[in-house]
């Protein structure tokens, strides 16, 4: 073991090149990861965010919270459903939003609600919204109002609120009334009445499992249907597909860093044939050689996550804002455990060699 | 060296320079299976990933704006503060008729744009996308591969790609809620839009499934205007003389407009980032290979050139192992592509293959590694021959 790391820290040059291709992998990543991540998270923030496990949709709105419209009467029709213990609103409008002294509007994701959720307070007062921090980026201050759509409905931002966006738009939190007057007002054709959401947020009573009161909704309300929060995830069209995707391209991008370490290490091995022969015939196991090998190739992978990870920090700050990127303390685990298995898997490939190293070449093999 | 060469074809001496080239770079991967299998195998992986990406994009990219790019009217009218996209944007009727005023435009027309759900033959309800625009008008698809335009309300051109999904000619879907029959009466290519099927339909029909699938509606605006500029005008200059003269407006043309998409510039610039770091990996990796193993080979390449190698020669090998590696990489990686991209595909979202993608691709990468491996070559070129006399191992005299 020491031997292997005098080596690495001795002829460092030795392990640039498969330290460099690591480093560009890791980044790929990261990079990857981080778009998916992002992609995900603007899709099902908004979902992800809700306290109730159950949301009830108009039946024909095929789970788009876009085209949903449960109406009062059916949104009494489900309080009405034995086992709901509590329900509450939640309605939708994507708006350009006017900040103080911008020329050019800010995409907007104005939700209506009626309940605390676990990323956001009980509703303002009318005419006050949360605002998304992506919002704060964007040049706003707690305290300034924002002026919504054609009609420039304002709203006085009075808190910030995280990780609520929606569409890849900044989420602006606001009560039921301003959300329904904001959207008749700028968007005719998707007008609601009053009492009309999009969705309802059903939470059952605690002798009621959500699967039972699903059931129950969508039997005795045949204009809604009924989903758990993880079911309304992950009937968000496009959200499998994408995350089908990238999970397939970030898997392959794990295969070739295994081959990477694979090809590096038997190259490094082939090098030093008549060097390992040597160590064996003064005593030296297959194992211990062996060993050596697997820490320089962990150390090689650790080196090209702490640097892969740096320049994916770095290309976060300077990604152009239309490229969505989340870089999350768990994403960075993942493709580190992931990175050292493959490094582990790949070097392993040289151990055949190491094991067939005839000590005797020692003698006459220079 | 020679006798090596012969060793199990023609002898030697009868063969070409280009077939020794050949047959020594042949013989070193031979007995370097492990090596040249294991660089093949990530060139191929990572080929494979720049071409599965490339072929995801451009199909995502052509399902998100088809319905746009293959519409007729060469400019598009948004209201100002849509930020460019269609279904932010909402056009008055009095801006409907200053924009047909504008000097230059020879036709306008209102163009609506909408996510319904459309009951299919067989009962399934699928998301659809629906763009109604005045017969007769801008707007229509101008990829029309079957049947007919719409002549009346009611009836619909399809997107082609979703005709066995229940989509096909003489079908008719039911918008809900509201139960609004729609009959196909004609298909096109590359027109879906937002990643869904997709149906061209009169304005009057889209107005109707509006007011079906919302009772609460007020009024429903067109989404833009669709302009056809007239004998000799730009789209480009006539949509800076809409914007210029219509207040509230931003007119664009057509390629501007689709470039402008909500999601169109992240999906390109995200991939782009990514394929741009698959290619840095692929380079780096094809050139330090074949530096490593110039080097490891040093002692052999002198004694080469020591017994009458020219430096040529070598470098020749140098690059058809370089082109073998890539070929490999490359039958490997385009078949794996087709069965990737082809597995999945599904009904929402139908990814396609396209050859001149793969071609441009392959060429750009065999140039790059080509080039990655000049560190190499140069190495080669250096060699001394007089320093073979030096060496006391691999092959020396002294």
């Amino acid at each position: 073991m020491k031997l292997a790391w005098r080596e690495l820290t001795r002829r460092p040059s030795r392990f640039v090149t498969a330290g460099a291709a690591l480093t560009l992998i890791v980044l790929l990543l990261l990079a990857l990861g981080g778009i998916l991540d992002a992609l995900v998270q603007s899709s099902t923030g908004l979902l992800k965010a809700q306290t109730a496990p159950l949301i009830v949709y108009s039946a024909d709105s095929k789970g788009s919270i876009d085209r949903s419209r449960v109406t009062a009467e059916d949104r009494a029709a489900v309080e009405a459903v034995p086992g709901v213990h509590d329900a509450s609103g939640l309605g939708l409008a994507l708006l350009a939003g006017y900040l103080p002294g911008h020329t050019e509007p800010s995409n907007v994701a104005v939700f209506g609600y009626e309940a605390a959720n676990l990323r956001v307070p009980a509703p303002p007062q009318p005419g006050e919204g949360y605002a998304d921090r992506s919002l704060e980026t964007d040049g706003l201050a707690i305290g300034e109002t924002v002026e919504l759509g054609t009609a420039r409905i304002p709203v006085k931002v009075v808190g910030w609120v995280q990780d609520t966006n929606y569409n890849l738009q900044s989420g602006l939190w606001v009560d039921a009334a301003t959300w329904r007057r904001a959207l008749n007002a700028n968007i005719p054709d998707a007008a609601v009445a009053p009492g009309t959401f999009q969705a309802i947020l059903v939470t059952p009573e605690e002798s009621t499992t959500p699967a039972q009161l699903e059931t129950a909704i969508d039997a005795a309300v045949p204009a809604v249907n009924a989903l758990t929060i993880p079911q309304a995830i992950a009937g968000i069209p496009g959200v499998a597909e994408q995350d089908s995707v990238f999970t397939s391209i970030i898997g392959v991008t794990f295969a070739v860093a295994g081959i990477v370490v694979a090809l590096f290490f038997a190259l490094l091995t082939i090098e030093r044939v008549g060097l390992l022969g040597v160590l064996k015939a003064i005593g030296a196991s297959s194992r211990t050689l062996a060993a050596g090998l697997t820490l320089q190739a962990i150390l090689i992978a650790g080196g090209a996550i702490v640097l892969g990870s740096l320049l994916a920090v770095a290309l976060a700050q300077v990604i152009p804002d239309a490229v969505p990127l989340t870089l999350t303390v768990g994403r960075f685990v993942f493709t580190a455990v992931g990175l050292i298995v493959a490094a582990l898997i790949g070097s392993a490939i040289s151990f055949r060699r190491i094991i067939r190293i005839d000590p005797a070449s020692a003698v006459g093999g220079a | 060296m020679f006798r090596i060469l012969g060793k199990k074809g023609r002898p030697a001496a009868r063969m070409t320079g280009k077939e020794k080239d050949v047959r020594l770079a042949l013989a070193e991967i031979r007995r370097a299976k492990l090596r040249f299998g294991l660089l093949t195998g990530a060139v191929a992986l990572l080929v494979f990933l720049i071409l599965f990406q490339q072929s995801l994009a451009g199909s995502l990219l052509g399902q998100f704006t088809g319905g746009l790019e293959h519409q007729s009217a060469t400019v598009l009218v948004y209201a100002a503060d849509a930020r460019r996209t269609v279904d932010g944007s909402r056009v008055t009727p009095a801006q409907v008729a200053q924009v047909a005023a504008v000097p230059g435009v020879a036709a306008s027309g209102p163009i609506g744009e909408g996510s319904f759900t459309a009951r299919l033959g067989d009962g399934q309800l699928s998301d659809t996308s629906v763009i109604g625009y005045e017969l007769g008008g801008p707007g229509f698809p101008t990829t029309l591969s079957s049947g007919r335009l719409p002549a009346s309300d009611g009836e619909a051109v399809a997107s082609a790609a979703d005709a066995s999904q229940g989509y096909d000619i003489g079908q008719t879907v039911t918008v809900v809620p509201g139960d609004t029959p729609v009959t196909i009466v004609g298909l096109a290519d590359n027109i879906q839009f937002n990643v869904q099927p997709t149906l061209f339909v009169s304005f009057a029909t889209f107005e109707g499934l509006v007011r079906a699938t919302n009772p609460d509606a007020r009024a429903v605006l067109p989404n833009l205007v669709g302009v056809e500029p007239a004998a000799g005008v730009e789209p480009v200059a006539l949509a800076s003389t809409i914007t210029a003269q219509v207040a509230g407006v931003e007119a664009l043309d057509r390629d501007t407009a689709v470039a402008s998409l909500p999601g169109v510039s992240s999906i390109e610039q995200s991939f782009n980032i990514i394929l741009g770091l698959a290619f840095v990996v692929v380079i780096l990796l094809t050139g330090f290979f074949f530096l490593i193993i110039t080097v490891q080979k040093t002692p052999s390449l002198t004694l080469l050139r020591a017994v009458g190698a020219s430096g040529g020669f070598l470098l020749r090998n140098l690059i058809v192992q370089v082109l073998l590696v890539i070929g490999g990489a490359l039958v490997i990686a385009v078949p794996l592509t087709i069965a990737a991209v082809s597995g999945s595909s599904s009904a929402a979202f139908q990814a396609t293959v396209d050859p001149a993608v793969i071609v441009t691709t392959s060429i750009a990468i065999v140039l790059l590694a080509v080039v990655a491996s000049i560190g190499a070559m140069r190495r080669v070129a250096k060699i001394d021959p007089a320093a073979a006399t030096a060496r006391l191992t691999g092959g020396g005299l002294a």
